[in-house]
């Protein structure tokens, strides 16, 4: 089963996992990401470690501008998550994308068991770890994680950045608590945010070995074929059938 | 000729230079330069007849960077305009002397002293006699505050507020009002809102101060400053519809539905719990993900180790 037979047999040598659209999506989504990470950071922390955020905020220009980049990269985040969902619309309602549950993103019973499975090999009681389609258990939650960040600390910025037109919105009986609950949301989602990426999407997408330094899927599009196989079995079963028989019997 | 040149150039410099060396000690009077001369050195504390502790030391260097720098000490020490420490009493004016003797015995500083800063600053000073500040002093008899120099530092050393180094500076401010309103004591005395200063430091406003933002506002933003009322006076800025106006001075078009955002008391149930709700979620995020990055991470080095892997 080396590179030259599947060569041979007509099989691309890689293919598209995510089209520019996606891979834009995802640039403007990290890096808005970054910036209210460290703007965010020295607001929800300014008071301890003393003087320290002070000096991180200054940074950023101080206070004044923190905040007012920090506005900015919000609403662009918000503008590239509503620009996200449009396009699954739109390619749901050509027919260009349609659910499958072996490349489906949408969360499976099947997720359960591969995660129960997956530690069941960790600790050594399984020879096996799990097969994932097109996603993984994991990509799904890091995936999802953005939904929900969007809706929890997405929402409760935006009502924070334009707390008068949001007023508007708010019913009445509300107003005693509303506010300091959308902080709350706001600073403590963002935090669950932070390390959700700092350990959950860094290990698996940049510090795991297969992958360090990073999984070059953001900038290419492009996954291997090989790689295809060995990280999304299922995926390949379903794209190369023929092959994946062969290969099989083999 | 070059010689004369060079000495009309440097005549008129010569002459601007003495007067700035001349000019800051110009700025003490002779007055205060006498009481100084002892007054700057002498260490201490003294009681007065009305028994209050008075710090007989004025640090001269200080007291020439305040505002009051140009005035006689005798201005504000009335009771010393005659002869220094011989008789007292005698001078004081009858308004003034009138004002002393409404000012609770038990307040901290010497009473004339306490009403000698009305000579100039009248206006201000009726609106501080008619705040909680004020009525506390001169109709309730009490001494924890709040004078002028309660709130203002000794008057030896007051600094204009942009100065940056004033109690009642942007920077200093809040710390200021704490000493009481941070004060167990004085909140349990007065049964005064309890929460004021944490909640203040923990809101959005408090932590834009503390970063340095330029228009985040401090205590008398919204509750002014000499006439500053109780909550519960219709006339104060953050009663009922008040805060409509006073919100909107920095959030154009506040409405009802906004103001409520900034209170001083603790969260209600709905924010406690939820926030509980939303610690418990964290909490379980990091349990899994973590757990599974470690474990993970060594069933791969088990496997690299262990299970070396035939081809694949």
């Amino acid at each position: 089963m080396s590179k030259t037979d599947t060569a041979a047999s007509g099989i691309p040598k890689e293919i598209e996992r995510f089209n520019i659209i996606f891979r834009i999506q995802h640039v403007l989504m990290f890096t808005t990401f970054l910036i209210l990470s460290f703007t965010g950071w020295g607001l929800k922390y300014a008071h301890d470690p003393e003087g320290l955020s002070s000096i991180w905020i200054r940074v950023w220009g101080g206070p004044d501008t923190a905040g007012l980049i920090h506005r900015i990269a919000g609403v662009t985040m918000l503008l590239d998550f509503i620009w996200h969902v449009i396009y699954l619309i739109y390619l749901f309602a050509t027919k260009q994308m349609t659910i499958n549950t072996k490349t489906t993103v949408i969360p499976l019973p099947k997720d359960i068991f591969d995660v129960i499975k997956n530690f069941m090999y960790f600790f050594g009681l399984s020879k096996e770890k799990a097969k994932f389609g097109k996603y993984s258990y994991a990509q799904k939650f890091d995936y999802w994680a953005v939904f929900w960040g969007m809706f929890i600390i997405g929402s409760s910025g935006y009502a924070l950045a334009f707390p008068m037109q949001v007023s508007y919105l708010i019913p009445e009986f509300t107003t005693g608590w509303i506010w300091e609950l959308l902080g709350l949301m706001h600073s403590d989602e963002a935090l669950l945010a932070i390390v959700f990426i700092l350990f959950w999407h860094f290990y698996n997408e940049h510090l795991k070995p297969e992958v360090f330094p990073m999984s070059w899927i953001w900038i290419t599009g492009k996954i291997s074929t090989e790689n295809l196989k060995h990280h999304h079995p299922l995926e390949y079963e379903l794209l190369f059938p023929e092959e994946a028989k062969k290969e099989k019997k083999g | 000729m070059s010689q004369k040149t060079k000495a009309v150039a440097v005549a008129p410099l010569l002459f601007l230079l003495t007067l700035f060396l001349l000019l800051p000690s110009a700025a003490l009077s002779q007055e205060s330069e006498t009481c100084l001369s002892c007054h700057s050195a002498m260490k201490g504390t003294i009681k007065t007849q009305s028994g209050s502790m008075v710090d007989l030391n004025v640090d001269a260097d200080k007291f020439k960077a305040s505002v009051h720098a140009a005035l006689p000490c005798t201005e504000c020490h009335l009771k010393f305009s005659g002869v220094a420490h011989a008789s007292t009493g005698a001078a004081v004016p009858s308004d003034i002397l009138s004002l002393s003797s409404k000012i609770s015995a038990k307040f901290t500083s010497d009473p004339v002293a306490g009403a000698a800063c009305t000579k100039c600053h009248e206006e201000v000073y009726q609106r501080v006699l008619s705040s909680v500040h004020g009525k506390n002093i001169i109709e309730k008899k009490q001494g924890d505050g709040a004078l002028c120099l309660d709130c203002h530092g000794s008057p030896h050393y007051i600094t204009k507020i942009k100065d940056g180094k004033s109690p009642v500076s942007r920077k200093y401010q809040v710390e200021t009002c704490g000493k009481c309103h941070g004060s167990q004591e004085i909140i349990e005395k007065y049964k005064l809102e309890e929460n004021v200063m944490d909640s203040f430091k923990e809101s959005f406003h408090g932590r834009k101060l503390h970063l340095g933002h330029t228009r985040a506002p401090v205590c008398a933003s919204c509750h002014n400053a000499h006439d500053i009322k109780s909550k519960s006076d219709p006339a104060s800025p953050v009663f009922g519809k008040n805060k409509l106006e006073t919100c909107g001075k920095c959030h154009k078009g506040a409405n009802e539905k906004f103001v409520p955002a900034i209170t001083h008391k603790r969260p209600g149930p709905i924010p406690h719990y939820g926030e509980k709700l939303l610690i418990i979620l964290t909490m379980g995020t990091f349990a899994f993900i973590i757990s599974h990055v470690l474990l993970e991470a060594f069933a791969d080095i088990r496997d690299a180790v262990f299970r070396k892997k035939e081809g694949k």
